[in-house]
């Protein structure tokens, strides 16, 4: 079993010290390439989703992301003290809208739901826990 | 992020993008596409053969570059993505807004 725990800051920045952290995972846990980038896939979306909207002061506040190869499954765990915000309940994207009337953002929480095999949240103690689930070299 | 401007044949761009479009460098992109749309360009060809990962920032971007070239009459064709970002593109559904080619030249052709 590989695992990885960051604390990361709610600064823009911290997204890319997310991104080598995950290939710094990924090196060591073996994942596959195609593994390795939906794993950044992920974390760009959830994280910076986080960052940008889950806080409604200014102060400093601490994201938790976890990282964990068990067997043939990958979990990616984050966990934030932001507004509840629950993104199993946003809305599926219509995908079948011409390029004018497409929507230029709401594709992050659908392609989250896409990658993986699993997604369950939780709100716990004021807390969002957001739990993903993956089969390692499932494409 | 490394984008190289070629032009194929006269009035069709190619824009060859390789390494990650992502947070970080898709501000350079959208500065590229807005760059070479204002300068008149109308025919575009993304070369991805090269790219190793798009993040939904850079989705967004090639979404409000194609919104800002459609409506001038422009069209945008995506070439050679590998796999795993063809995977993505149709997740977000880009294949029925965007036309998407194995190759330079099969978009080309499409351009025309």
């Amino acid at each position: 079993m590989s695992s990885l725990s960051a604390v990361l800051r709610n600064d823009r920045s911290e997204i890319l010290r997310m991104a080598a952290l995950a290939e710094q995972f990924g090196a060591e846990a073996q994942l596959p390439e195609e593994d390795v980038m939906t794993l950044n896939l992920v974390l760009d979306e959830i994280v910076a989703n986080v960052i940008e909207n889950a806080y409604e002061d200014t102060g400093e506040h601490e994201i938790l992301v976890s990282l964990t190869r068990d067997g043939d499954t990958l979990t990616v765990r984050v966990e934030d003290d932001g507004r509840a915000f629950d993104p199993l309940q946003v809305a599926p994207p219509d995908l079948d809208l011409p390029i004018e009337e497409r929507p230029v953002g709401g594709l992050g929480i659908h392609i989250v739901r896409s990658v993986m095999d699993a997604v369950d949240y939780q709100r716990r103690d004021g807390r969002n826990i957001l739990t993903m689930r993956k089969t390692i070299g499932r494409t | 992020m490394d984008i190289f401007q070629t032009t194929a044949e006269p009035g069709i761009v190619i824009l060859t993008l390789s390494g990650k479009l992502d947070a970080e460098t898709t501000p350079q992109f959208a500065e590229v596409i807005n760059g070479t749309i204002d300068r008149g360009e109308r025919r575009i060809i993304l070369d991805m053969s090269a790219l190793d990962y798009v993040s939904s920032v850079g989705l967004r971007a090639l979404i409000l570059g194609a919104k800002r070239l459609t409506p001038l009459g422009g069209r945008m064709v995506l070439s050679g993505p590998q796999d795993r970002i063809l995977k993505l593109l149709e997740i977000s559904g880009f294949t029925s807004i965007f036309t998407i080619t194995a190759t330079r030249d099969e978009a080309a052709e499409k351009l025309r």
